[in-house]
């Protein structure tokens, strides 16, 4: 792992970054503004799943076809910005509890999704006779949110924590 | 001046900034509040946004999408301010003195202004372009506005983290 970080901080690539005077808090504004694309989506797509959405005007599916994409976008946004920034600031990331546990997570929420992702597909037409699909979307959903929360968490306290 | 140097001191002096400032955990924990509801505050003022640009729920009305969407809006912007606020007391006097912090201030000040000037004019007579894919250009200006001032307060609390004194970035 030190080996890693070594050999990466001493790449020219991140010392490039690391010079661009004020790109640190660009990137992670970039960050911050796809994490906002992901929840919002994921919120609207949960809120017509869970029948909170008052207007019954928009499908199940057509909900989650609208905001289906923004997430796919938001994610590879964060994933490209959020290599930037390990490419930058390496000693800060790869050695540290709260970003290996942010992986963690971000494999759960990602696997999550997509399996939400799955069952409203899967479940469109019937959504509204099937009550154990229904349960088990609902289900998804719910999980889903909680998850890119407890990424969000874990990604805020890399700040916080000291790399072992 | 004198007088907004007492209240920020009395401020950074209260029990509840002095219980935050010295638990270790309280202000990560407010911080990471503070980033989860603003990322919803501001997609779904995006959604709202890309709505009246005819960009992303065309077919949705209006009126529909704002009743199922600006409530969500308004309770993440809430714990936005409270979370914000419990944040800025305990180094009032530093936060007030930061340049990024005041910019940040001054352009909520306008997204502010910017959202009542939609809301008094142009939302008013909302009924006329409700199912319209887009709306008159002034509402377009006021999302176009929207759009760009919300990133911008992005990126500038996200300075502050980086230029106080005992700065957490």
């Amino acid at each position: 792992m030190l080996a890693l970080v070594r050999w990466l901080s001493e790449t020219s690539t991140s010392s490039a970054i690391r010079e661009i005077d004020g790109l640190i808090p660009v990137l992670q504004t970039i960050h911050i503004l796809a994490i906002a694309m992901v929840m919002s989506s994921l919120l609207m797509i949960d809120l017509r799943v869970l029948q909170v959405t008052k207007s019954q005007t928009q499908s199940i599916a057509d909900a989650a076809h609208r905001f289906e994409t923004w997430i796919w976008i938001g994610l590879v946004l964060l994933a490209a910005s959020g290599a930037t920034l390990i490419i930058a600031e390496p000693q800060r990331t790869l050695p540290n509890s709260s970003f290996q546990t942010k992986i963690v997570l971000i494999a759960l929420a990602a696997a999550t999704t997509y399996a939400l992702r799955i069952s409203l597909r899967r479940n469109a037409e019937f959504f509204s006779v099937s009550g154990k699909a229904t349960r088990a979307a609902k289900l998804l959903a719910v999980s889903a949110f909680i998850l890119w929360c407890a990424v969000a968490v874990a990604g805020r306290f890399i700040a916080y924590t000291q790399p072992t | 001046m004198d007088y907004v140097n007492a209240l920020l001191e009395s401020l950074e002096h209260s029990a509840l900034a002095v219980s935050i400032a010295e638990s270790k955990w309280a202000f990560p924990i407010i911080e990471t509040i503070h980033v989860i509801v603003l990322t919803l505050m501001i997609g779904t003022v995006l959604i709202m946004d890309l709505r009246l640009l005819g960009l992303a729920s065309a077919k949705q009305r209006y009126t529909v999408l704002q009743r199922d969407v600006l409530p969500w809006t308004w309770w993440a912007f809430g714990v936005a301010v409270i979370s914000g606020c419990l944040m800025f007391i305990t180094q009032a006097t530093e936060y007030y003195e930061n340049e990024a912090f005041r910019i940040k201030l001054f352009l909520l000040l306008l997204a502010g202004i910017n959202m009542l000037v939609f809301e008094l004019i142009i939302a008013r007579r909302a009924a006329d372009w409700d199912q319209e894919s887009s709306v008159p250009w002034l509402g377009k200006v006021a999302a176009l506005l929207s759009i760009a001032l919300w990133i911008s307060i992005v990126f500038f609390g996200r300075r502050v983290g980086f230029t106080m004194l005992l700065g957490r970035n």
